[in-house]
C-alpha cells in the first residue's frame, strides 16, 4: 500500500534568516511559544510573522493581555518598515484581553479567544504576553496549576482545530521549562540578550520544532528599523571542497608568484602576515587587481578603515580599482561597526560574493575583524573563522586574508598563532636591519600540496605597489632581524 | 490632523478630518436611534467608541484616552464640568442629564463632540493618523453592524 503522509506546509516567517534556522519555515497550524527576557524582540518577531502572513480572508488576531499597553505597542511597532498600517483593522486585528485576565477567570479568557476566532477565522493568532495569563494563575497551589495545564491543553486543541498557526509570547527563565506550555508547544523559539562588558548581543535558539530538522545552536539577532534579522550560525562544512585543477592565480606582485611556485592555488585560503606598515593591504589589493585584470570579480571586506579611504589609496596605485567598482566587478564592503558576530560578517561577505559572482575575496584584516566582534564572540574566534573560511572556500572562492603580527625586532613571529591552522598558504613579511637601513623581507612558509620557495627575499613598497627583489642567500641570521653577510672564502695568494 | 481642531471648519470651509470622523460616529448612532436628542446621541457615540475601542486597546487604555480628551476639552467647554467617565460601565459617559439641564442640549452636544474630536486627534498623535482613523472606522463598522447593546441604559433627564 502506498504510504501517504500528511504534508505539513510551511509559512514564511518574514524574518530574514529564520526560515533557514527553522528547517524551512513555520509549520502550518503549529502551536508555538516565543520566550525570552524583556527587550529580546519577542513582540517584534510576532509582528513580522503577522504582517508577512495575514490577509483579509485569513487575518491575524493579536491578543494583548497585561504588560505593554496596546497603544504604546502600536506606536513603537509602526516605526518598523514591515508595519503596514493598511493591514491594521482588517488583516491584522488587535484584541485586548485584560478585562478577562483581571477577573482571574481562565474559562472566560478561553471563551473570549475562541469566540474571536470563530468570528474572524484567522490564520495566525498571537497571545502577548501569555506569561500574564500564566502569572495570574500559575501559583504553586495545585488547583491553580491544574487549571493552567487544562487551559493550555484546551487552547492548543482549539487553535489547531481551527487551523490556526499560533504564537504565545512570554517572559520565561530557563528554570521554568517545566511550565505546561513548554510540553504542549510544537515549537519553542528562545530569544536571549546577553551583556558582555560593554556589548550586548541578542541571540535566538530553536529549542523545539516538531517534525522539522532545525538548525541547532545560538543564532545572532540584529534588530534594525526593518525588524529582526537572524544570522544563522554557520554550519560546519560537511561537503567536500571541490578540488579544481589546482589552477594558479597570480598575486599581481612581481616576483611573488615565482616564490609561490607559479601563484596561489585557486580555492585556497591564503594568509599574509606582517607587522604594521609592511605592505599587507597593498599586496592584498594587488592580488585583487590581478584577478580583475583577468576578467574575474571580487569582494574586499575592510575592517580597519573607511572604504572611501581604502579605495582612494588603492586607486592611487591602480586606477583599475575605482573603475571596477563602478563597473560592478568589485565590491568593497565595510564591516567596521563593533559588536558584530561572525555570522553577520559571513552573511555580508557571502551576499556580496553572490551579488558580484566573486572568485576572489580579500579579508583585510583578521586583526581588525577580531576587534570588530562583540567580546562574546571573540572567545570563539578561531572556531568561527574556521567555519567562515570553510564556507567561502567550499564555494570555490579564493580567500586572501591579512593579519598583523606584533613582533619584537629580534624575534620573528610567523603568524598569529591562533588562526594559522585555517589557511592553506602562509606568506610572512618582516623588517630586518641591513647596512644601517630598515629593509623588508618576505618568505613563503606554508603551501599545502605544492613546492614553494624557501628563500627570504627583499621587497619594496613603491607608489605602484609591492615589488619583490633579490633573495638573501648571502646572508645568515635573517630570522633574528639582523642578518650578517656570510664571509666569502678568501683566497690566499701565495708568493712564488 | 496633528494640530488642534479648535475651529470646527478649516479655512476652506471643509471639516477637519477628526471632526469629520467624530460627526460620522455621532450620525451613525443618531440614524439608528431616531428621536434621540443631539446631546444624548453624542454621549451614546462616546459610549460606543469607548466600548469598541476597548476591544483593541483595552478598557484601561481607552479610559486613559477619554480622560485626557475630556480634561483638554473642559478648559474650553465649561459645560463639561459635570461629565464623568465611568470606566468599565455602561453607559460610560455619566452626568449627561445634569449637563443638559444646566447648559441645554445644543451646548452639551457641542462640548461632547469636541471631546470626540480631541480623542481622535490624540490617538492620531500617538499611533499615527492613518492607524487612528482605521481603528475608529473599525469601531464605527462594528457599531453600524449593531454590535452595540440593544438598549441605551442612560437615564432620562
Amino acid at each position: 500500500m502506498k504510504e501517504e503522509r500528511a504534508v505539513i506546509r510551511s509559512l514564511p516567517s518574514g524574518v530574514p534568516g529564520l526560515d533557514v534556522v527553522l528547517g524551512g519555515g513555520l509549520p502550518e497550524y503549529s502551536f508555538n511559544l516565543i520566550a525570552g527576557g524583556p527587550g529580546s524582540g519577542k513582540t517584534t518577531l510576532a509582528h513580522q510573522i503577522m504582517f508577512t502572513n495575514a490577509t483579509v480572508e485569513r487575518p491575524a488576531l493579536y491578543f494583548t493581555v497585561l504588560g505593554e499597553p496596546t497603544i504604546k505597542m502600536l506606536r513603537y511597532q509602526r516605526q518598523f518598515t514591515f508595519f503596514n498600517p493598511d493591514l491594521a483593522g482588517s488583516a491584522i486585528q488587535f484584541i485586548n484581553l485584560s478585562a478577562e485576565v483581571m477577573d482571574q477567570d481562565l474559562g472566560e479568557v478561553l471563551k473570549r479567544i475562541i469566540s474571536e476566532i470563530e468570528r474572524a477565522k484567522p490564520g495566525i493568532v498571537v497571545v502577548d504576553s501569555f506569561r500574564s495569563i500564566g502569572g495570574q494563575h500559575g501559583s504553586s497551589e495545585r488547583g491553580a496549576t491544574f487549571d493552567l495545564d487544562r487551559f493550555v491543553q484546551r487552547l492548543a486543541l482549539h487553535l489547531t482545530t481551527w487551523e490556526v498557526t499560533s504564537f504565545l509570547l512570554g517572559e520565561y527563565s530557563e528554570q521554568e521549562q517545566r511550565n505546561p506550555v513548554f510540553t504542549v508547544a510544537d515549537g519553542i523559539l528562545w530569544l536571549s540578550q546577553a551583556t558582555d562588558r560593554n556589548s550586548v548581543v541578542r541571540r535566538l535558539q530553536v529549542i523545539k520544532t516538531r517534525g522539522r530538522a532545525q538548525m541547532p545552536g545560538l543564532h545572532t539577532i540584529r534588530i534594525t528599523n526593518a525588524g529582526l534579522q537572524i544570522y544563522p550560525r554557520i554550519p560546519e562544512q560537511t561537503r567536500k571542497r571541490a578540488l579544481p585543477k589546482r589552477e594558479r592565480l597570480s598575486t599581481g606582485v612581481p616576483g611573488m608568484d615565482e616564490m609561490l611556485g607559479g601563484g596561489v592555488i585557486a580555492g585556497d585560503a591564503v594568509m599574509l602576515t606582517g607587522p604594521a606598515g609592511s605592505g599587507k593591504s597593498t599586496v592584498a589589493t594587488q592580488f585583487m587587481v590581478a584577478g580583475l585584470a583577468k576578467g574575474e570579480t571580487g569582494v574586499i571586506a575592510v575592517f580597519e578603515e573607511y572604504p572611501e579611504e581604502y579605495v582612494a589609496r588603492a586607486d592611487a596605485r591602480n586606477s583599475e580599482v575605482g573603475r571596477m567598482i563602478k563597473a560592478g566587478k568589485l565590491e568593497v564592503i565595510y564591516l567596521r561597526p563593533l559588536d558584530l558576530s561572525v555570522d553577520e560578517t559571513l552573511q555580508a561577505i557571502l551576499e556580496a560574493v553572490e551579488r558580484v559572482g566573486a572568485k576572489r575575496v580579500v579579508i583585510d584584516s583578521l586583526s581588525g575583524f577580531e576587534v570588530a566582534l562583540a567580546p562574546t564572540f571573540r572567545a570563539d574566534f578561531r572556531e568561527s573563522l574556521y567555519r567562515l573560511v570553510g564556507a567561502l572556500t567550499a564555494s570555490g572562492v579564493t580567500v586572501f586574508t591579512t593579519a598583523e603580527v606584533s613582533e619584537a625586532f629580534s624575534e620573528a613571529r610567523f603568524t598569529t598563532e591562533k588562526v594559522s591552522f585555517i589557511t592553506d598558504e602562509i606568506i610572512i613579511q618582516r623588517y630586518v636591519e641591513m647596512e644601517g637601513e630598515l629593509k623588508r623581507v618576505m618568505a613563503v612558509i606554508k603551501m599545502r600540496g605544492s613546492d614553494h620557495s624557501h628563500e627570504f627575499r627583499l621587497y619594496d613598497v613603491s607608489a605602484k605597489g609591492v615589488v619583490v627583489g633579490d633573495s638573501l642567500t648571502e646572508y645568515d641570521g635573517i630570522i633574528t632581524g639582523v642578518p650578517t653577510l656570510r664571509a666569502k672564502p678568501t683566497r690566499i695568494k701565495r708568493s712564488t | 490632523m496633528n494640530t488642534s481642531d479648535r475651529a470646527k471648519e478649516t479655512p476652506s470651509g471643509k471639516q477637519s478630518p477628526p471632526r469629520e470622523i467624530a460627526r460620522r460616529l455621532i450620525s451613525s448612532r443618531s440614524e439608528r436611534k431616531a428621536g434621540e436628542t443631539p446631546a444624548r446621541g453624542t454621549a451614546a457615540a462616546c459610549d460606543t467608541l469607548y466600548r469598541e475601542l476597548s476591544r483593541w486597546v483595552g478598557p484601561d487604555g481607552c479610559h486613559a484616552l477619554f480622560t485626557r480628551a475630556l480634561a483638554d476639552t473642559r478648559t474650553e467647554y465649561p459645560a463639561l464640568a459635570q461629565i464623568q467617565l465611568r470606566a468599565r460601565s455602561e453607559p460610560y459617559i455619566d452626568g449627561v442629564a445634569e449637563t443638559i439641564m444646566a447648559h441645554g442640549d445644543p451646548a452639551t452636544a457641542e462640548a461632547l463632540e469636541s471631546v470626540l474630536v480631541r480623542l481622535v486627534e490624540l490617538l492620531g498623535r500617538l499611533i499615527g493618523d492613518d492607524m487612528a482613523v482605521k481603528l475608529i472606522e473599525r469601531s464605527l463598522a462594528s457599531s453600524e453592524r449593531g454590535d452595540a447593546p440593544p438598549d441605551d441604559r442612560r437615564e432620562e433627564a
